[in-house]
């Protein structure tokens, strides 16, 4: 995903991306995914970004919400080319053990050549079903700035749903956890 | 004959006549006297400057490893090499799981760790190192820009350093001044050269490439030029092993070192094979790891991540197949602790429940600490453990 920052700057001064304020309350993503946030995030639309949304607290290079709803089995966790089609893709499978799915998240964030590091899984209760959190540590190949991240996820009837936070280990990452940890305690996978 | 069968003869004529003019001609290299810094108003003090600027920003980047032994001793296989040029040579060590090397104008030279991880010996890094020496040595990033300011392309170059503007961003810049084919055979004669004089075993430099392509050939569908970044504007593989097996034949004799060079990395290997894998290349990190495995070179570590990769790949008989090396990597002296995770993890998905205690048992004795240590204690809970 990070490789796609510098893109993601051109098209949004290029006017080809759009920035929509997702207020205080609940909200669905896609069809099943219900969370409620307390204070206002920016939600990122722009072509080739699906079937991830974005939200965005600080800034689109700052720091970053991945929130995938519904994924279904063999669809790919990011948008086909958009790091220039010389990465692997990553396909989520239904029969994925959560080792696999946590690796393959691994995958999608270190396709430019970040370097990802897991420091923590465990079991979550994400959505009212049971799944994994996980924690990690990762080094933004684009920008070599040192980021903290959060992911919580679970698979229900086959499609997976995930959170998945980042953001500089020093100010933002701290600023914001909370929040993100409220989030994910109180979705709900309908 | 058909017009393509010509064009492979022609090809393959032209190929081993420059071997052998090579060959003939590799003995006979005088490298220039050192370089100086050149006016900051001409067009190679201006490569310099941005140079700087990139080492800059590149000392404080996190992806630089930090072991001062390890990049001592590539350093100082880049002085063997660089030999009066050895004090204008900075090398930096990058955590990037790709094969690359590139060295700046400025004396600045990155070595990627994805291509560590691919070197067996000493010699293998001399070539590649030897090779980026000889591009500096002839000042071919200078004639490369030169090139590129006569196509107008030049302000392009500089506005995509300007909108780039960061560190880890180097390989865009090494691909700015990436070279054409004479410059690469040129670059690889020097390379042969300075790599016999540092008294390593030429023929190795072959076997980089070999070793190199036949990873890249395990990726179906995919020629070399259109994976590895380093293959995008250098020549063919087989015609470059070709032609470097024929240079190292005037040249023979040299050492190998490589239990030099496996002492030195050791202490990195395991990053090292984690980032691989995540890559998702498998069928290259299958080629990759089979092949340091039949070398000898760690063999328990490498079993292991060939049986990630197995687990991953997740295709119908891998589990067997991760099975099978995690089992070996367990049975190694001093095996990694996530070998045995390994076998639960594959023994719980087949149903043998007994073993699949027993592995997760024995990873949390060895590695009580584990990001991963509460998940696996669910799946003992799971298990009735």
């Amino acid at each position: 995903m990070n490789r796609l920052l510098p893109i993601l700057l051109v098209l949004f001064l290029a006017g080809c991306g759009t920035v929509r304020k997702m207020e205080s309350g609940s909200h669905t993503i896609g069809e099943r995914l219900a969370v409620s946030i307390d204070g206002s995030w920016n939600h990122l639309d722009f072509p080739g970004i699906k079937p991830a949304q974005v939200w965005t607290m600080e800034g689109i290079a700052v720091d970053e919400l991945l929130i995938y709803s519904g994924i279904k089995d063999g669809q790919m966790m990011h948008a086909e080319g958009s790091a220039g089609g010389k990465q692997q893709n990553f396909v989520f499978r239904s029969t994925m053990q959560t080792e696999a799915i946590v690796a393959m998240l691994e995958g999608v964030m270190s396709r430019d050549n970040s370097v990802f590091k897991l420091t923590r899984l465990e079991p979550y209760r994400f959505g009212g079903r049971q799944g994994f959190r996980f924690e990690y540590e990762h080094i933004r190949k684009v920008d070599n700035v040192q980021l903290l991240g959060v992911g919580f996820g679970a698979v229900d009837r086959g499609e997976l749903f995930a959170l998945i936070y980042h953001a500089p280990r020093l100010t933002f990452f701290p600023r914001h956890r909370a929040q993100v940890e409220a989030m994910a305690k109180a979705a709900v996978i309908r | 004959m058909k017009r393509r069968q010509v064009l492979a003869a022609g090809a393959a004529c032209c190929a081993s006549l420059l071997a052998r003019s090579a060959g003939a001609q590799a003995m006979h290299y005088a490298a220039p006297e050192r370089f100086g810094r050149p006016d900051i108003a001409s067009d190679e003090g201006g490569l310099w400057a941005l140079m700087d600027r990139e080492e800059k920003g590149l000392r404080r980047s996190p992806l630089v490893l930090r072991d001062e032994k390890l990049k001592n001793y590539v350093q100082d296989i880049a002085c063997r090499l660089g030999s009066e040029h050895c004090p204008d040579i900075r090398v930096y060590l990058v955590r990037t799981p790709l094969f690359n090397a590139s060295m700046a104008p400025n004396g600045m030279m990155q070595v990627w760790t994805g291509l560590l991880l691919r070197m067996e010996n000493e010699a293998q890094l001399a070539a590649v190192l030897g090779h980026e020496i000889g591009h500096y040595l002839q000042r071919h990033s200078v004639e490369r820009l030169r090139d590129i300011r006569s196509k107008s392309a030049f302000g392009q170059v500089l506005s995509l350093f300007g909108l780039i503007g960061a560190v880890g961003q180097i390989a865009v810049a090494a691909s700015a001044y990436a070279y054409g084919r004479e410059h690469e055979h040129e670059a690889d004669r020097i390379g042969a050269v300075l790599m016999h004089r540092a008294g390593y075993d030429v023929a190795e430099a072959a076997k980089v490439w070999n070793n190199l392509l036949k990873e890249v050939r395990a990726r179906e569908g995919k020629e070399p030029e259109q994976t590895a970044p380093l293959f995008a504007s250098h020549p063919a593989p087989p015609e470059r092993r070709d032609i470097l097996g024929q240079i190292a034949a005037a040249m023979p004799g040299g050492s190998r070192g490589d239990d030099a060079y496996r002492r030195h990395v050791a202490a990195h290997l395991d990053e090292w094979l984690q980032d691989e894998v995540k890559r998702g290349q498998y069928a290259e990190s299958l080629a990759l790891i089979s092949r340091q495995i039949g070398s000898g070179f760690a063999p328990g570590l490498m079993s292991y991540y060939r049986g990630e990769v197995y687990r991953l790949r997740a295709e119908p008989g891998d589990q067997d197949l991760a099975l099978a090396d995690y089992r070996l990597a367990a049975q190694m002296p001093d095996p990694p602790a996530v070998a045995f995770r390994g076998i639960g993890l594959i023994c719980r998905q087949q149903g043998q429940n007994g073993e699949a205690v027993q592995g997760f048992r024995r990873y949390l004795e060895l590695a009580p600490a584990a990001p991963d240590a509460a998940f696996i204690q669910s799946y003992l809970a799971e298990l009735g453990s």
